[in-house]
């Protein structure tokens, strides 16, 4: 309870300098658009797509309307699959370290199943995600992340998390309603109290933020939960929260698709710098969402209006 | 250790003079919300307007209330993303109002030899949202009854986003007068106090809110259940919709004809808007089950499909009927109300003009089954391009086995010639 809270302690710290304004004396980041993910035709013009980064290979991977296409580092397109009716509605996808794509997919809409593929994308296994984890009774998971040998399973409805082996067994569990300590009145309408980006760091902290709270949650592997945010038009406070992820150099980077923004935060939780704007130039975004990175901190983010995925390079001072 | 309390003491008083008080509420609590969740004062979108940071207000709005990667009905999500529809699978939202994403699910089907196409944008209000893909009716210039420019159709034509219009404790609906102290819309709401106000329903424009070519003059009256989105596979959600016309109050159908004059029956010949049910109405919707089935009683002849305004007043009494688990599914009384709404999904839904069940053919089911491509190809004229599993989420997931084997279209619930 001490340390608990201590954590909590410093955590206000950290926020209350944001409130005043705080200066920040750390290493410059800067981000450059790059380009957008295209095949021969171009860009591709996808909507709030989903993405997964296979580091080992330097691929990534968008999921939209229930067709994987797979991109090399030049951000072109190099495979596709998917979109065949018997794999079911496929909600996303994962590699593991060995090059094996995972998928998760709902059958007839209803039914959640892991289903592992090889590297093409022909189905190999499949379990139904309601037999394995007693323990999460009605667990309908919609993110899934591989990291680090271990499969991360998110409900971003139902506020848990499940943790499991690659093949689906489970690890560990978390669920994270009883850990936000809600008021009453919160409590009330807990079911707009919903995660939106998901995703976990080097370390295994899982990451997700809350729109309606305005905030960043770090969630560690034994169960401690950080957070940091507050809402506000200046810059480093949150208008409309999308993905969250961590850099080579434990910054994070929070996408808002309100203000058309990526920022970027010390593990200190100080704010450095943003980058993208709302505009219809290249290098400019337009409701930023879900976001990724490779080992060579290039970011993939996924925008509304059909401008499909921009990629940015992040560089250090 | 005294230390450490003095810097936290000192810490959170002066986190609270800046607002901080721990986790916030839910972003609109009945009224207006974070200013800074929608405008920017520094950096809005060029060319924009309103100082707002999305290409346009409903753009603004999808930002939160649609998202991608969602698996089924989720919250206070009105929109499924496109990236989560690809051919085969409908909209995942099941709230009352219904899912905009219908008015992006377009269909053709072959029928002795001719293709019709069904164009998503028959499914309901052609919202303009540049950033989320929606875009003006290509068919009607105004609002079919009416002279309201489509051009200009967003959410904030029906609904305040800033949310002034409220609720005070005298249940007398103001622009001022007390502070909001959180949404109306809920049966979990709480009920103001003396001094307080709660935000009227689903912050409906009241009386006085002018957009383009139409003017309002009242909110209407409802309660929700606190849980609205949700299938109906099993239970079903009943919001309770009420009548008032005092207090800053009005009804469904007036409230619709603000933008739809021509519509509301009052000085036209088209059907009964805001009228009561006679008693052989009410007889007919309570005994109602199915076609050919009249062995329905009162007690639960209550059908989500099929609405009715209640002539309650009293959003407390409201509150206990407005129900997610089937614990009340009173019928009809000669009193209630038959009214846009009874028939239409105010956002959109998987049929044309967004009604409420498939009125294009004769037959709900056919043989036991959702009509689809996939269940009943023979019958094309029934399915509409469709999947049997999409004509199913058209109606909230209910199981063909509700209705009768050939369930003919729900006029028939208050009507009954089948």
């Amino acid at each position: 309870m001490k340390k608990r809270i201590r954590h909590k302690t410093i955590l206000l710290m950290n926020i209350s300098l944001l409130a005043f304004g705080g200066a920040y004396a750390g290493a410059n980041v800067t981000g450059s658009y790059l380009y957008n993910l295209s095949d021969f035709g171009g860009n591709i013009p996808y909507d709030w797509s989903r993405l997964a980064v296979d580091r080992e290979r330097d691929e990534v991977y968008v999921l939209y309307k229930n067709y994987i296409n797979v991109f090399n580092s030049s951000g072109m397109q190099v495979y596709t699959f998917g979109d065949d009716e018997y794999l079911g509605h496929i909600i996303d996808v994962a590699i593991d370290r060995k090059g094996d794509i995972l998928l998760l997919v709902y059958e007839n809409t209803k039914t959640p199943v892991l289903i592992h593929c090889n590297f093409r994308g022909v189905p190999a296994s499949k379990k139904e995600i309601s037999d394995l984890y007693p323990e999460f009774p009605g667990f309908r998971p919609n993110r899934m992340i591989y990291r680090n040998g271990n499969l991360y399973l998110a409900s971003t409805r139902q506020k848990k998390i499940v943790v499991t082996d690659p093949d689906g067994n489970f690890r560990e569990g978390y669920d994270i309603e009883p850990m936000l300590e809600l008021s009453e009145e919160e409590k009330k309408k807990v079911i707009d109290i919903e995660m939106i980006g998901f995703s976990v760091d080097s370390d295994g902290n899982m990451l997700f933020t809350i729109p309606v709270l305005f905030k960043v949650f770090i969630l560690s592997p034994d169960r401690k939960l950080a957070y940091f945010g507050k809402p506000g038009g200046a810059p480093g406070k949150f208008g409309i929260l999308g993905g969250v992820i961590r850099d080579s150099q434990g910054n994070f980077i929070v996408t808002d698709k309100l203000k058309a923004t990526v920022m970027v935060f010390d593990r200190d939780y100080n704010y450095i710098t943003q980058f993208g704007f709302y505009g219809l130039r290249p290098e400019n975004l337009v409701a930023p969402d879900d976001i990724v990175i490779d080992r060579d901190n290039r970011l993939y983010i996924t925008q509304g209006r059909r401008r499909g995925v921009s990629v940015y390079k992040l560089t250090y001072d | 250790m005294i230390m450490l309390k003095i810097i936290v003491s000192a810490v959170i008083i002066s986190l609270s003079a800046f607002g901080f008080c721990g986790t916030s509420q839910a972003f609109h609590s009945g009224g207006v919300a974070e200013c800074g969740g929608c405008h920017s004062m520094h950096t809005p979108a060029p060319g924009g307007s309103f100082l707002l940071v999305g290409t346009d207000q409903s753009s603004t709005c999808l930002s939160c209330h649609e998202h991608a990667g969602d698996t089924g009905p989720s919250s206070y999500h009105i929109s499924t993303a496109e990236a989560d529809m690809p051919s085969g699978v409908a909209p995942l939202q099941r709230t009352p109002g219904g899912d905009f994403g219908w008015l992006k699910k377009t269909y053709s089907f072959t029928v002795r030899g001719t293709t019709t196409t069904e164009d998503g944008a028959t499914h309901g209000h052609n919202i303009i949202a540049v950033d989320k893909g929606y875009a003006v009716d290509p068919v009607n210039a105004t609002a079919p009854g009416g002279t309201f420019p489509s051009a200009q159709l967003a959410c904030n034509s029906c609904h305040d986003p800033h949310g002034q219009y409220r609720r005070l404790s005298t249940s007398v609906i103001a622009k001022a007068g007390a502070p909001i102290i959180g949404s109306g819309s809920y049966d979990t709401s709480t009920a103001p106090a003396a001094g307080q106000a709660v935000g009227v329903y689903r912050l409906l424009a009241g009386n006085g809110y002018t957009k383009a070519s139409a003017t309002f003059s009242g909110v209407p009256v409802a309660v929700a259940p606190a849980s609205y989105n949700r299938t109906e596979a099993v239970t079903q959600t009943r919001v309770a919709y009420g009548t008032s016309i005092a207090g800053g109050h009005t009804t469904w159908g007036n409230w619709c004809s603000t933008c739809h004059p021509r519509m509301h029956s009052t000085g036209n010949y088209v059907h009964p808007v805001d009228k009561s049910f006679n008693s052989l109405l009410a007889q007919t919707y309570n005994q109602y089950k199915s076609s050919g089935d009249m062995t329905g009683s009162t007690a639960t002849a209550y059908l989500s499909l099929v609405p009715f305004a209640e002539n309650i007043s009293s959003y407390a009494t409201l509150a206990t009927h407005a129900k997610s688990d089937d614990s009340y599914l009173t019928g009809a009384s000669s009193q209630v109300k038959v009214n846009c709404i009874s028939c239409h999904r105010a956002h959109a839904s998987g049929w044309e003009y967004g009604l409420r069940w498939n009125m294009e053919g004769e037959f709900m089911t056919y043989a036991g089954l959702w009509p689809g491509t996939d269940t009943t190809p023979a019958v094309p004229q029934f399915h509409r391009g469709r999947t049997g599993a999409e004509t199913q989420s058209a109606y909230y997931d209910r199981p063909a086995s509700k209705f009768a084997v050939y369930q003919r279209v729900l006029c028939n619930k208050c009507h009954a010639k089948d």
